[in-house]
């Protein structure tokens, strides 16, 4: 089963929110919208050992994704034959059950429709723009468990101690960032 | 987090519902109040469908409401289905009332519509089970949802019978005595886990209050009292534990907090 999913290495991320833009251009997403945020996290420390860093958040790809779960029409669906969480725009009915059940709080809501959305990863093309877009090489798409694949790559050059996840309550995301601790320390499991 | 009032609605009147078709079924096997049970049966059926039609206001898009038949497991898609079931169980109930039908119907109906309807006063609360907001994430939070509905529909079931001078017996008081006990306990079990006397003080204390101390006063004092005092008795249980649940579930609210909100999109 394919695990397709974004891994952004926060080592060479400099919060340009390029990602941010490309994802709201390529997707038409209105004004206050977002699938995709840059979130600054810190500074932290007290001066001169303060550390800081970016993490761009979108949806996650949970292995075991609360929303497809709490979902009651099944609009939130894992797709067959590519195993990526999407959204059936024509059959949610605004419940916003799984924007109470997203651990992460990733998930939009778009007004003018009056339905939930979320990121697709660029079903429409072959990489999400996000990615084609990062200016400096931070964001890495594929399948994590293609060893070929540019994600799976990036995961495997990376040294496992700096291969983090979002805090994991049950719902395993896959979604992988890349801090060195020579740059910040990980606080995204406190 | 804001209040969702539609469903705040819904959970309490579905609640209310469930547990007053409970009280007229026992009334079908305790034989009192018999003059009471199609009012009962009829306003316990109001308030299920006033419920339902509160949570269809939540959404945005009703009318695709039966793409549920997609996902028969969720959490809403059961909590649908027993309100139909309760619903349809009631009506067979209030035919065979009007036709003066034999009594083991009755009482096979009224119980099956206050197994739903009780279910349902648990169900309501259970789909809210997530990991994702840690305070709700307890089986505690659910039997808060039962322990605050139930004083509220044996209150107005009381209430009503009074009103309607049909005797309810002694023993039914003391049953909203008990009801008060198990409001007082199930709901504070919830809310002190959640922290919500720090967090949400005044609604936690108004649900004790309501759904706990004033069932249990007015319910013990009631099955002493003569019948005339027994209806103000009930009536003001029935007014307080309304008071409690909804202050319970608005409660549930004002707590909760997700584990994380990167976009800024949680409810």
């Amino acid at each position: 089963m394919s695990r397709y999913a974004i891994v952004v290495n926060l080592n060479r991320c400099t919060g340009c929110y390029g990602c941010m833009i490309g994802c709201k251009n390529e997707n038409g997403i209105a004004l206050g919208e977002n699938w995709n945020k840059v979130v600054q996290v810190g500074p932290t420390g007290t001066f001169p050992d303060i550390e800081q860093y970016f993490l761009p958040v979108m949806c996650q790809q949970c292995e075991d994704a609360p929303c497809v779960h709490v979902c009651p029409t099944g609009a939130s669906y894992r797709d067959p034959d590519t195993n990526i969480v999407l959204v059936d725009k024509e059959k949610c009915i605004g419940c916003k059950y799984c924007m109470m059940a997203c651990p992460y709080g990733v998930r939009a809501w778009n007004t003018a429709e009056a339905c939930v959305e979320k990121c697709t990863l660029c079903q429409q093309l072959d990489e999400p723009y996000c990615v084609t877009n990062c200016a400096v090489g931070a964001r890495f798409y594929g399948d994590l468990d293609d060893p070929d694949s540019d994600a799976a790559k990036a995961v495997a050059a990376a040294d496992p101690a700096d291969v983090h996840h979002l805090k994991n309550v049950g719902n395993n995301p896959a979604t992988c960032y890349i801090l060195s601790s020579k740059y910040a320390t990980w606080k995204e499991d406190e | 987090m804001a209040i969702q009032w539609s469903l705040v609605l819904f959970t309490v009147l579905t609640g209310l519902g469930g547990w007053m078709l409970a009280a007229v079924a026992a009334s079908e096997f305790t034989g009192k109040a018999s003059r009471a049970r199609f009012a009962g049966a009829l306003v316990a059926l109001v308030c299920a469908a006033v419920g339902g039609i509160a949570s269809v206001a939540h959404l945005s898009h009703p009318e695709r409401m039966m793409e549920a038949l997609n996902h028969p497991t969720s959490g809403i898609f059961v909590e649908a289905v027993l309100v139909g079931l309760m619903g349809a169980c009631v009506i067979v109930y209030l035919v065979l009332l009007a036709r003066d039908a034999s009594a083991s119907a009755r009482k096979a109906f009224a119980v099956l519509g206050a197994v739903f309807g009780v279910a349902l006063s648990f169900m309501a609360g259970y789909s809210y089970i997530m990991a994702a907001r840690p305070v709700w994430d307890t089986v505690l939070l659910p039997l808060g949802y039962l322990g605050t509905a139930a004083p509220s529909g044996i209150a107005a079931y009381l209430a009503l019978a009074c009103g309607m001078k049909a005797e309810p017996s002694r023993r039914a008081m003391t049953a909203l005595g008990v009801a008060g006990i198990a409001g007082f306990v199930l709901g504070g079990a919830y809310l002190v886990f959640a922290g919500a006397f720090s967090a949400a003080t005044l609604p936690a204390v108004v649900c004790l209050a309501g759904s706990g101390i004033a069932p249990i006063v007015c319910g013990f004092a009631a099955a002493r009292a003569r019948e005339e005092a027994s209806g103000a008795l009930a009536a003001t249980a029935l007014v307080c534990a309304v008071a409690g649940s909804v202050a319970y579930r608005c409660a549930m609210w004002m707590i909760s907090v997700p584990v994380a909100d990167y976009l800024g999109t949680v409810l």
